[in-house]
């Protein structure tokens, strides 16, 4: 291995913390944002927006419990995996123009099952803290994963089959690519309605994903008292509500991704360091914008969903979309 | 629906059970508003022999709404008051009957209405453990108002030795001098 | 392979639960097979209490028995005691009580709609009733000093007077109802969520609601036109047009589930403006209160002899107080009885059979108010050792909890 090698490693390595550290602030800052647009819209003053990271600190502080009847090397350690999973997937995540960090190392696929981790992680946790109230969560939480796994899946081959018929050579589920032709610009007029059908399936698998309202049936506060969360405590939740806050970032970034990946350095003649800046910052203006559409907006406009309802609306109205969307731009490119 | 006059009601009961069944009849009329309408209310006093009858009778009437039983500890005996409504659905129609019963010390037994009237659980368990009443037929469930380690033998509303005392002393009152 | 069904309990502390009350599930999968009601968590001994006070005393006690009900209580109490006492209110007294009970089932119901989003998980429409119900509490405060526990209430009539100036400030109350109203219905009605989790869910019969001596809109979802005001009408209702409300009011169809108790609750507001302004419209003029001089009126009670019984239809059903008084300072006999105690029954054929995700909403459902259905307790006794708590004990022992908890 050569010097360049190991500086290469060490730039990784340096970005990856760097990285991590940002996504972590951002996310908690978000999740400020996203509490007090929710009570700006349901006309209440709301906390301030640096509540999140007030709240992390006086967690971090807080006692730890571990029940009696959980399994401690199980209840402790599921957080940090949690956590560090959620994280891992900002590394594949494009930010503005900035290629992904680890891009080359892994692709959208990869994502897909990153995001699972989190999941499973809560799944493990809810298990292990042997109480009713988490069992039931837990096995929600599973059911909620089989439902939005297939909608999502669906978005993300639609429009990778897409780039694979239009740029045959590419290396299509690289996000990196993804990131660099958006989907509008390759469709016709019926491959943009199947888009708009894919980003819609996007849009509502999205709180499914972060369990928010109405989906939020695995937490669900006032049937389940916090249903997976309801045994942890202290540090490990105040880990848990980081992942939480970082995974809504990886879940929008995954939107504006697949979706929104346009820049505007270029209007304004920009290059080198400005153009960075100046695309990092719309970046995070159409997070924002996406956050408040795909989580804030649909919180605060729907009750809470019963599991087979959930289930329900994601196996067969949410699918239905998804696959009508896929043929559709599937019939737009055979019939060009 | 026919409707029966309160006085009808009381003939009724009179009628259709033993002599010795009612032991005391009322009805009252209670006027209010600025039209002075009036509505009535039936006290019947009961003997508790024939006690199941006349709450049979009363199903017969139309179904009727129990609305509490009420308790109440006159030393030698407990007197027990059921509070019905009969004939509601209908705008002034509605009657109160009070069934009352008095039931000797010694022999704290009446037999549960539950089985014509499902919803009189509650209050007939109320009965058991506030007053130490037996309730025939009904099964034997856990406490459902006393916390369930609360001591045996003692009834919180009767007012003899079975009773509670009052412990919470009172030191804002002010004491005669003597 | 045999069913295998686990137990999940709710209560007594339960985010779902705004008062304390146990309940004891037995769940396959996600769904309920046994339900074990066990309620008693909040007694606070009332009736108990009441046995060492005199009528006017018991007023005060009878309207801390619950916050909401704080209206109906007292409203039911007087009653009770002027029947047995054979005391007549006057007419205008009564127009006023009729009124600060209707303004308390405005307020009760617009609560109730705010907590049943809240245990759908739909905040937003907590926010948006809580914010409506402000207004009727500023305006009973306005009328009586006090948002809730008004002490209006007195043995004979009421305490305070609804004059000309009230007039204009209870219409504008009346007006900001009638505007909001629609949203309410728009939201409640047509939301498809809401449809989703209400519509055939916690469903009770006529014939159940019969059995089980369900009062109130629960009674009244279900089909039964049961209704004090309407059918034995007391006070200012004898002389207006109230009719008991069922859901095919407005469906055309009754089904008992929660839905249709959320369409009774809301016509109820409606039809509450409606008796107000009706109130306001025909109140008499003449005296407030029977007896003004409290001493005379304690004699009064002193030397009666007799029993009754005062029913108020509250907000959730029926309740009824009983009175006697046998020549004492005290009365012999004080039994109160809330709605919640009846409807206590109607949950266990809601429950059965529906999911854990519905226990929240169906037992929100008959707005239970825990509080007035456990009413008496009884101090704590060791070994049958009796012990004296006195104020400063209690004191003593507090402050030792706290440095226990806090070293």
């Amino acid at each position: 291995m050569t010097i360049e090698g190991l500086l290469i490693i060490l730039l990784k390595i340096i970005g990856a913390v760097i990285i991590a550290f940002l996504g972590v602030i951002l996310g908690l800052f978000y999740k400020g944002i996203d509490r007090k647009l929710a009570a700006k819209m349901q006309a209440r003053v709301g906390p301030p927006i640096r509540q999140p990271f007030m709240d992390f600190f006086k967690l971090m502080i807080k006692e730890n419990i571990v029940p009696e009847n959980a399994v401690p090397w199980i209840f402790n350690g599921v957080p940090v995996m949690t956590l560090v999973a959620t994280i891992t997937i900002l590394f594949y995540l494009p930010i503005g123009n900035i290629s992904p960090l680890l891009s080359g190392y892994g692709d959208i696929v990869l994502i897909i099952y990153l995001l699972t981790l989190p999941a499973i992680g809560m799944v493990v946790g809810g298990f292990a803290s042997g109480s009713p109230y988490a069992n039931v969560g837990a096995q929600r939480e599973m059911v909620m994963m089989m439902s939005y796994e297939l909608p999502l899946v669906t978005t993300v081959i639609a429009i990778g089959w897409k780039l694979s018929q239009v740029y045959p050579q590419l290396n299509v589920f690289s996000l990196a690519v993804i990131n660099a032709h958006p989907i509008w610009g390759l469709v016709g007029p019926l491959g943009f309605v199947g888009a708009l059908l894919l980003l819609i399936t996007l849009a509502i698998v999205t709180p499914g994903e972060l369990s928010k309202i109405p989906f939020d049936v695995p937490e669900a506060e006032t049937e389940l008292a916090g249903g997976l969360l309801v045994e942890y405590s202290g540090r490990n939740l105040a880990l848990f509500s980081l992942a939480d806050a970082v995974k809504t970032i990886v879940m929008v970034s995954l939107t504006v991704a697949l979706f929104f990946p346009y820049n505007i350095a270029h209007l304004f003649d920009l290059s080198g360091i400005f153009a960075i800046g100046i695309d990092s910052l719309f970046f995070l203006v159409k997070l924002l914008l996406i956050m408040f559409v795909e989580v804030t907006f649909i919180r605060v406009a729907a009750a809470r969903l019963k599991i087979d309802q959930v289930s329900y609306a994601y196996w067969v109205p949410l699918s239905i979309i998804g696959l009508l969307g896929l043929s559709l731009i599937v019939l737009d490119t055979i019939m060009i | 629906m026919e409707y029966l006059k309160p006085d009808e009601i009381v003939e009724l009961f009179k009628k259709k059970l033993d002599e010795s069944a009612i032991i005391d009849s009322r009805v009252e009329t209670k006027t209010a508003g600025v039209k002075k309408n009036s509505y009535s209310v039936i006290w019947l006093q009961v003997n508790p022999i024939s006690f199941k009858d006349a709450i049979k009778l009363l199903c017969t009437i139309q179904f009727p709404h129990l609305a509490i039983i009420s308790g109440n500890d006159l030393d030698k005996e407990i007197e027990l008051t059921y509070h019905f409504s009969i004939y509601y659905g209908g705008r002034f129609k509605e009657i109160s009957i009070n069934l009352a019963t008095y039931l000797p010390k010694e022999d704290l037994k009446i037999p549960t209405i539950t089985d014509l009237i499902p919803g009189a659980q509650t209050t007939e368990r109320e009965l058991k453990e506030m007053f130490g009443v037996t309730i025939e037929g009904l099964p034997d469930l856990p406490n459902i108002f006393l916390p369930q380690d609360f001591p045996k033998g003692v009834y919180p509303l009767r007012k003899d030795e079975k009773g509670v005392e009052i412990k919470v002393e009172r030191k804002d009152e002010v004491k005669k001098i003597e | 392979m045999s069913k295998m069904s686990y137990s999940v309990p709710i209560g007594p502390v339960h985010p779902s639960l705004k008062e304390p009350m146990t309940f004891n599930f037995e769940i396959y999968g996600e769904r309920i097979e046994k339900v074990n009601l066990a309620p008693g968590d909040n007694h606070r001994g009332i009736e108990f209490m009441g046995r060492q006070r005199n009528p006017i005393q018991i007023i005060y006690l009878a309207e801390r028995i619950c916050g909401i009900c704080s209206a109906s209580h007292p409203f039911a109490f007087c009653q009770a005691v002027e029947n047995a006492a054979g005391i007549e209110v006057p007419e205008r007294a009564q127009y006023i009580r009729v009124i600060i009970a209707e303004l308390e089932r405005i307020h009760s119901h617009i609560l109730w709609a705010g907590v049943a989003a809240h245990e759908l998980g739909f905040d937003s429409i907590l926010y948006l009733t809580w914010r409506a119900r402000e207004e009727v509490l500023d305006l009973l405060e306005y009328l009586t000093g006090n948002r809730i526990n008004y002490g209006i209430f007195m043995i004979g009539g009421v305490r305070r007077d609804i004059t000309k100036e009230h007039i204009p400030r209870i219409k504008k109350t009346l007006e900001y109802y009638k505007d909001i109203y629609a949203k309410l219905e728009d939201v409640f009605l047509n939301d498809p969520t809401i449809a989703l989790r209400t519509k055939n869910v916690g469903i009770l019969t006529t014939e159940d609601a019969l059995r089980l001596c369900a009062v109130g809109p629960t009674a009244r979802a279900s089909g039964i036109t049961k209704d004090i005001r309407q059918d034995q009408p007391y006070a200012a209702y004898a002389d207006l047009e109230v009719k008991a409300i069922t859901p095919d009011a407005l469906t055309g169809e009754v089904h008992g589930d929660i839905y249709d108790r959320i369409i009774v609750r809301l016509l109820e507001v409606v039809q509450s403006i409606q008796i107000i302004e009706q109130c306001i419209e025909n109140i008499p003029s003449g005296e407030i209160i029977a007896e003004k001089k409290l001493v005379k009126l304690l004699n009064q009670l002193k030397k009666a002899k007799g029993e009754g019984i005062g029913r108020h239809e509250a907000p959730r059903g029926e309740c009824i107080h009983y009175v006697k008084l046998n020549e004492s300072e005290l009365p012999e006999v004080w039994k109160a009885r809330a709605p919640t105690y009846n409807n206590l029954m109607t949950w266990v054929p809601m429950l059965i059979g529906q999911q854990i995700a519905d226990i929240p909403i169906v037992i929100a459902s008959i707005d239970p108010c825990i509080a007035c259905m456990d009413r008496v307790t009884i101090l704590n006794k060791d070994n049958g050792q009796k012990s004296i708590l006195a104020k400063e004990d209690l004191h003593k022992l507090s402050v030792q909890k706290t440095r226990r908890i806090t070293p």
